[in-house]
């Protein structure tokens, strides 16, 4: 399980985060929902280390951040995090030279999938291959989570679809998935944890399928509450 | 160690085709200006009619009649060094990817990071040395090629290192002296890693402590010989002491550099 405890972060005196705390179980689909500038990445980026936070603290499976953690959460970053002169096929061997759960076989069945050209530069992937390429690299590692940030952002429709067959195939397994959106349409029906996050600040944190059957809401229905009431 | 060593190998192969560059700009500049310079001499002996009673020419002579076009090459490979000390860190974090994300996740200790880049510098200027030094013994055979037995004369390698300005500075004679000089080198390229993390980790006002950090340093490594070294009237310390002092100095601000680059990049370090 992922725990987050009373994280605060401020960037010189703006607050992005204030007192944020929630879990994201193994086996269920964990969605961070927040318009630009709520703190999900930021979240995101504290849960993997790439930021010191204020106060607060972040337990993976009852661990600390550190370079274990790394085997065990794969991060899907809205951007490429590949020097673009590599080849596809040589972002594989650099992520099987260095990671201990990198599954290559898994990977080969990926790039399969998505129809990526293992001789193509990263640098020259479009912004829709690219996204498939992240999402490769962070589901090819045999880990327990896998945390995406912002995995529909600008791709087109069909490549949407297809990364949202992933989400539904057996390759996320028993992971706990967490992810970051603006956009909850493309997967409202895929999570099974939402946290509405606005201003740094947790607003509300349901079960979805417990808010169907005992509220008859959708998610889309209380974020207009807890957004617009 | 492994991955660390994994590291330093990645670092080198991503600047490749840069190193690579460098050393044929190198070869060019140097082996062209030899040619030139060695054709353009005998063809005027020819004409003055001095090939019999000049005097024999060397490769040392040779070396030192083409000084500019040697150093240029030598600078342009320091300055792309240089520049790449700062760039090593930043083309992780600026364009379309970024790299850092990838290397800040790695099951490894972070320090490793920082290591591996300070060891690729220092394996880039080790490796462009020592093609210099090959380099050398090419133009020696060019030279042998080119100029006919009889008019020539063999050139002890001292000499011809002795013969240019920027060979005699980058391949100094003692091993002591080269210890010191690339030593201190390699000094300056941690404290600027450091100065960096300081920068990435604090951003605006992270330029002001690494350029605070930099001059702090500077001062520290310089004061022997600016408080104990220049003023003659104080003969408090021999020469040897204050060389020991100012040693002692560089290794504290070493392990300074190396300690807060570590913990910068393992705790404070931002994406």
């Amino acid at each position: 399980m992922i725990e987050v405890v009373d994280i605060h972060k401020r960037y010189l005196r703006k607050k992005v985060l204030s007192g944020v705390s929630f879990t994201a179980e193994k086996g269920q689909i964990t969605c961070l929902i927040g318009i630009n500038g709520a703190g999900k990445s930021t979240i995101l980026k504290a849960i993997m280390g790439l930021i010191p936070l204020n106060s607060g603290s972040i337990r993976i499976d009852g661990e600390q951040t550190g370079k274990a953690v790394y085997e065990k959460a794969a991060f899907v970053a809205d951007h490429l995090t590949m020097p673009l002169a590599m080849k596809l096929s040589e972002g594989f061997q650099f992520m099987e030279e260095f990671y201990e759960s990198w599954d290559s076989e898994r990977a080969c069945e990926l790039m399969q999938f998505f129809k990526l050209d293992p001789k193509e530069r990263i640098g020259n992937l479009s912004k829709g291959n690219a996204a498939k390429y992240s999402l490769l690299l962070g589901l090819s590692q045999d880990t327990e989570y896998v945390l995406m940030d912002e995995p529909f952002s600008g791709i087109d429709m069909f490549s949407k679809e297809l990364i949202t067959e992933v989400f539904a195939s057996e390759l996320m397994g028993e992971r706990g998935v967490l992810l970051t959106t603006h956009e909850i349409h493309d997967m409202e029906y895929l999570i099974d944890k939402a946290v509405l996050l606005q201003d740094g600040v947790v607003r509300k944190s349901f079960n979805c399928e417990d808010m169907r059957s005992s509220e008859g809401k959708s998610v889309t229905d209380v974020m207009r509450e807890v957004y617009q009431p | 160690m492994n991955r660390y060593l994994k590291l330093v190998h990645m670092e080198i192969y991503r600047f490749r085709y840069i190193l690579g560059g460098l050393m044929a700009l190198t070869a060019v500049f140097q082996i062209s200006a030899l040619v030139s310079t060695l054709l353009r001499e005998l063809s005027r002996r020819e004409l003055l009619g001095e090939n019999a009673s000049g005097s024999p020419l060397s490769f040392a002579w040779a070396v030192a009649s083409t000084n500019f076009w040697f150093i240029i090459p030598m600078l342009i490979c320091i300055a792309v060094i240089a520049m790449y000390v700062f760039w090593i860190w930043y083309r992780d974090w600026v364009g379309r990817s970024s790299f850092i994300y990838r290397l800040l996740m790695l099951p490894t200790s972070r320090r490793h990071i920082y290591l591996a880049k300070g060891t690729a510098i220092l394996l880039f200027i080790l490796s462009l040395l020592s093609f210099q030094m090959v380099l050398l013994l090419v133009e020696n055979m060019i030279f042998n090629l080119i100029v006919p037995a009889e008019l020539r004369v063999e050139s002890f390698f001292a000499e011809i290192i002795q013969s240019n300005l920027a060979l005699k500075v980058l391949v100094p004679q003692s091993f002591e002296q080269f210890f010191y000089a690339y030593g201190l080198g390699m000094l300056a390229v941690f404290v600027i890693f450091t100065a960096i993390m300081l920068e990435r980790c604090y951003r605006g006002i992270g330029i002001l402590y690494g350029i605070l950090y930099v001059g702090a340093c500077v001062l520290v490594v310089t004061s022997p010989v600016l408080f104990l070294g220049l003023d003659e009237s104080i003969y408090y310390f021999y020469p040897g002491e204050i060389l020991a002092i100012a040693s002692a100095l560089c290794g504290i601000v070493l392990v300074i550099s190396l300690l807060l680059g570590f913990r910068l990049l393992g705790r404070k370090i931002t994406v």
